[in-house]
């Protein structure tokens, strides 16, 4: 019976060993072979991308089109260049040089959920601002100008003169007040404001001043709001359609699918005979940049077969306001064809094989070495991207309750620094990243305008076991089992904490809680990896049942307009540091559990930086990384490297590419690079 | 005969009545639902969903009512041949699965003919001639295609195939022609790219066969009718091939229950390495992002094929092996 009952958690335990060591040995054989071929220099250039001219002495006076788009004007079914492009075209100045019109680009897509593939790299962006290539400061792209009003409580927004949507209509202050007026307001499209449209959680209002001006007014000074133009929120432009955000729409087209313009009786045929069940599934799908070709855009390419089929396929826009230096209407590339792949591993090994012109998105740093491998032979090279955020962080549930003894503990900052100090950071860089990543605390790269400071780097987040056994010692954590872990104050045994990670992720997230977990045992923490898969651990998520979670905080370099991982903020994240607390944080106080003091300061001055101007507001960010970092209420753990959609593969022949792009979901990478101007030589 | 089938019909509808249930009710019972998943989905691409916004989307999908509900009104859908919209694919199940439906099937019975292609005469072979050197060299094949698991052989057969040939990877047609109407052409590039698949595919159901021939036929060839048929004087060809085989292949026909819906569900992990655009990774996906309908739809396909499939070979095996007739009427 003994035996039985032992030999289970053996084989659990070797084979878990078996897994790490394996991982651990083959990676890092596997790294000293890349690394020793290329270096990391190498592969890591200079961050670079083209720019766009605001100058408007420096604005092309001519235009030249596509060949096939020449012919269209020529064949009388398309007006002259000059009258499709308007008087104010977006002009970008190309990374490198004037590139050439020709070409389908081909990439690989893994189906319907995997629509921001698309959207990165083919709408544009379709922003109204857009940051430059730095990610660091946003710029006006879709408008021409952003002037501010009122002390900042209200915006006007210039629109480009002649502008026009894929079907030729013109691109005006109407589609924002149609949006405004009959999307965001009507309540079985949109049942809860967003906050984006709010100051203080107060609701704004967009305004038609005349037809190519816009005013968005506020009740309070919104400072923040370029920036939230700029971002992925709720009003950064067309990719929001599906959920009937954006800003603006195009009015002539969806006003046939509501039902404040088209009949009752009229409607409802439509909708019984597309299959929909209601007029909002509908709308929302005919609102859906993927998936709707006939939907009029902004966006240089715009989707011919939708994403729900094997191929999504993308044409060049004929209206498009992009415009090279020289005149050239952009895009240059004609086509792009994303094929359907059934697994990553296919996807991956379509790239090795040469069969894609650009693919970063799913594409696996563990087979960096293959990938390089096969340069030559498959005609492409390789880019690191690493991004400016921690690729690895793990989150404490700090409204755990359903075992107060460990709760207590996630609301205790010396153990959750402990935990911290106890991580083999160097270790997991080797291993996981190949050493390209940075060890360290949860702050973004130095240079990012809201870090406090490089002293944050290291706080709580280097190697040392005996100051953590102190620390956990000191705190009551004292009294060890025989195989030396701690036991529990309240005398329950063990004390045995557990992780909640997904597999099939773009980072190794179960392979290195697996290497944490082993690295803990130095300080007698007995950690338990449970690998779930998406929706259960949303489902756990939701139902405040996870302790610590693996995940990574991209985006979070972008503090305010991406902040999920960087507090609670967000219920619906896969992982979040407390359920109760966004509660509180979203209802002001009505609902969920009023957080702990530094925690509270750490939102209220989030909150506070929207409506002040931005040398405060750069301040605020900075006191909010540093709450951050001192409270490790987040343990950082290895970041900045290119695990996160980082490791592009790129056809030789392909122009315009930089050798390091920004990497980031705000910038909507490769979007922040202009694939517009992309071309084959 | 006729009242034996009509029997068995109405039993069949039953039969699938009870899988749709089942079906529906198996969908629901991970955690979460579609709107769950979904969620998921937009936190991944940064994308806030609040509570309330969630509760909305559960409402705009007919996911707040109970099960019941939910199935009678799938239920009135799938009598009127519509069989609901796939909620991650955004259009309806039928369109979803269509001409992947076609490409299983193909891409099945290119298997299953080469399986009993190979299988029958080896069979035979090794059991005329057991303990013969063929015999052992079949044998030993058969047993390492047994052993070996598909989707290993198939992520083997994409290495190799990359590395030595150059070989397209994946999928059933080159890229250029995967959208394109169906012509002589694309035709001609599916037969092109099937031997793989089809030979991974049937690889391990041949040994399988293989196996059960030749021990089927060897408890044949020693009974008295063989001994008396030769000792008559019949040719050796005759003597083998017109009885004992035919008696053989009883436990063929009565696999083609199984077969059936292999055709759909056996091959997921194959299809899913391979890239294949069949069904299989339609189902697993759909059970994952807990896509009801497409998932119930597949389910219920799979359950219509054991039961059509288990009718086949019943009657099959009646014409095969008269002595079973006698017994039912």
């Amino acid at each position: 019976m003994i035996e039985h009952r032992r030999t289970p958690r053996t084989r659990r335990l070797r084979s878990r060993l078996t897994i790490a060591l394996v991982v651990g040995v083959l990676s890092t054989v596997v790294a000293a072979g890349a690394l020793a071929q290329v270096g990391k220099s190498g592969l890591i250039g200079k961050l670079e991308g083209p720019e766009v001219v605001t100058d408007p002495a420096k604005q092309p006076k001519t235009f030249k089109e596509a060949p096939q788009l020449a012919e269209l004007v020529k064949a009388g079914k398309l007006p002259p260049v000059a009258e499709r492009i308007g008087q104010d075209p977006l002009v970008i100045k190309p990374l490198q040089s004037i590139g050439k019109y020709g070409g389908t680009w081909r990439a690989g897509f893994t189906g319907p959920a995997d629509y921001w593939n698309g959207f990165r790299c083919c709408s544009g962006p379709d922003h109204l601002m857009f940051w430059d290539y730095t990610g660091d400061k946003a710029l006006p792209n879709l408008a021409k100008g952003l002037e501010m009003q009122d002390g900042g409580r209200a915006w006007l927004v210039h629109l480009r003169r002649g502008m026009k949507w894929s079907d030729g209509k013109p691109f005006t202050a109407d589609d924002f007040v149609f949006w405004f007026e009959d999307i965001y307001k009507n309540k079985d499209l949109i049942p809860t404001p967003s906050a984006a449209m709010a100051i203080n959680g107060k609701q704004g209002t967009i305004e038609k001043v005349d037809t190519l001006t816009v005013r968005f007014k506020f009740p309070e000074p919104y400072f923040m709001l370029p920036d939230m133009l700029a971002g992925s929120t709720d009003l950064a432009g067309q990719w929001n359609g599906y959920k009937a955000m954006g800003g603006f729409a195009p009015a002539h087209y969806l006003k046939q699918f509501h039902p404040k313009y088209a009949g009752e009786a009229e409607l409802d045929k439509k909708v019984k005979e597309a299959k929909f069940d209601s007029w909002v599934r509908m709308f929302l799908a005919k609102n859906d940049w993927a998936l709707n070709p006939d939907l009029p855009v902004l966006s240089p390419w715009k989707t011919v077969t939708p994403n729900n089929t094997p191929t999504w396929t993308l044409e060049r826009n004929p209206y498009s306001v992009f415009v090279d230096t020289a005149g050239n209407q952009l895009p240059y590339i004609d086509k792009v064809v994303m094929t359907l792949a059934e697994n990553l591993e296919v996807l991956n090994l379509r790239a090795i094989a040469g069969e894609y012109d650009y693919a970063s998105r799913h594409v696996d740093l563990g087979k960096l070495p293959v990938f390089l491998e096969n340069q030559k032979k498959g005609n492409y090279k390789v880019y690191l991207d690493p991004g400016d955020y921690c690729d690895l962080i793990i989150k404490f549930n700090l409204n755990y309750d359903a075992d107060p003894e460990i709760a207590k503990w996630f609301n205790t900052a010396d153990f959750r620094r402990a935990l911290s100090l106890g991580i083999d950071r160097d270790q997991i860089n080797e291993t996981f990243w190949l050493g390209t990543g940075t060890p360290g605390s949860v702050v973004p790269v130095d240079s990012n305008k809201y870090n406090p400071g490089p002293q944050y780097r290291k706080l709580w987040a280097t190697l040392d076991p005996k100051k953590a056994n102190e620390m956990l010692d000191k705190i009551g954590l004292a009294k060890k089992d025989a195989e030396g872990y701690r036991l529990r104050a309240d005398g329950k045994g063990r004390l045995r904490i557990e992780i909640m990670t997904l597999g099939g992720q773009f980072v190794q997230y179960t392979q290195i809680s697996e290497m944490i977990r082993e690295q803990w045992k130095k300080i007698g923490i007995d950690l338990q990896v449970k690998e779930v898969e998406r929706s259960l651990a949303l489902q756990r998520t939701a139902a405040n049942e996870q302790q610590l979670a693996a995940w990574n905080n991209d985006g979070s370099e972008h503090l305010f307009t991406f902040p999920q991982h960087v507090f609670p903020f967000e219920l619906a994240a896969v992982a979040t540091s407390g359920p109760l607390y966004v509660k509180w944080f979203h209802s002001a106080g009505a609902q969920g559990k009023e957080p702990e003091p530094r925690m509270k300061e750490l939102m209220e001055k989030w909150k506070k930086a929207f409506g002040v101007p931005e040398k405060e507001r750069i301040q605020l960010g900075k006191d909010v990384w540093r709450i951050a970092a001192e409270e490790v209420y987040i343990i950082g753990v290895v970041g900045q490297g290119p695990a996160a959609m980082g490791v592009r593969v790129v056809k030789n022949n392909m122009g315009n590419i930089p050798s390091r792009m920004y990497n980031s979901p705000d910038g909507k990478t490769p979007g922040i690079s202009r694939p517009a101007t992309f071309y084959y030589k | 005969m006729l009242a034996y089938i009509g029997r068995r019909a109405i039993l069949a509808i039953f039969t699938v009545w009870a899988i749709s249930m089942l079906a529906f009710a198996i969908i629901q019972l991970p955690p979460g639902d579609y709107v769950t998943s979904y969620i998921a989905q937009m936190a991944a691409m940064g994308s806030v969903v609040t509570d309330e916004e969630a509760q909305n989307l559960r409402i705009q999908y007919g996911l707040g009512q109970p099960i019941y509900v939910q199935y009678l009104k799938w239920m009135k859908l799938v009598v009127q041949g519509n069989f609901g919209m796939s909620m991650e694919w955004r259009r309806p199940v039928t369109e979803v699965i269509g001409d992947r439906l076609w490409l299983t099937v193909v891409v099945s019975l290119a298997a299953l003919f080469l399986t009993w292609v190979l299988a029958l005469p080896i069979g035979i072979y090794s059991a005329v001639r057991q303990y013969s050197v063929g015999d052992y060299v079949a044998t030993f094949i058969g047993f390492i295609g047994l052993a070996v698991p598909n989707f290993l052989l198939a992520l083997v057969i994409l290495y190799f195939g990359f590395i030595l040939f150059n070989a397209n990877v994946g999928g059933l047609f080159t890229p250029e022609l995967q959208d394109a109407p169906w012509s002589q052409a694309k035709v001609w590039d599916l037969l092109k790219h099937l031997p793989v698949p089809a030979l991974i595919l049937g690889l391990a159901g041949t040994a399988q066969q293989i196996r059960i021939m030749r021990a089927n036929l060897l408890d044949e060839l020693r009974k008295p009718y063989v001994v008396t048929a030769r000792s008559k004087g019949l040719p050796e060809r005759t003597v083998i091939l017109k009885y004992p085989v035919r008696v053989a292949l009883n436990p063929f026909a009565s696999t083609i229950g199984y077969t059936l819906p292999y055709i759909v569900s056996g091959s997921i992990i194959v299809s899913i390495v391979l890239g294949l655009p069949t069904v299989g990774p339609l189902l697993l996906k759909a059970l994952i992002a807990q896509d009801m309908f497409l998932a119930g739809t597949i389910v219920l396909l799979l359950g219509l094929m054991t039961v059509i499939g288990t009718l086949a070979s019943d009657i099959l095996l009646v014409w095969i092996d008269p002595r079973i007739r006698i017994e039912d009427t």
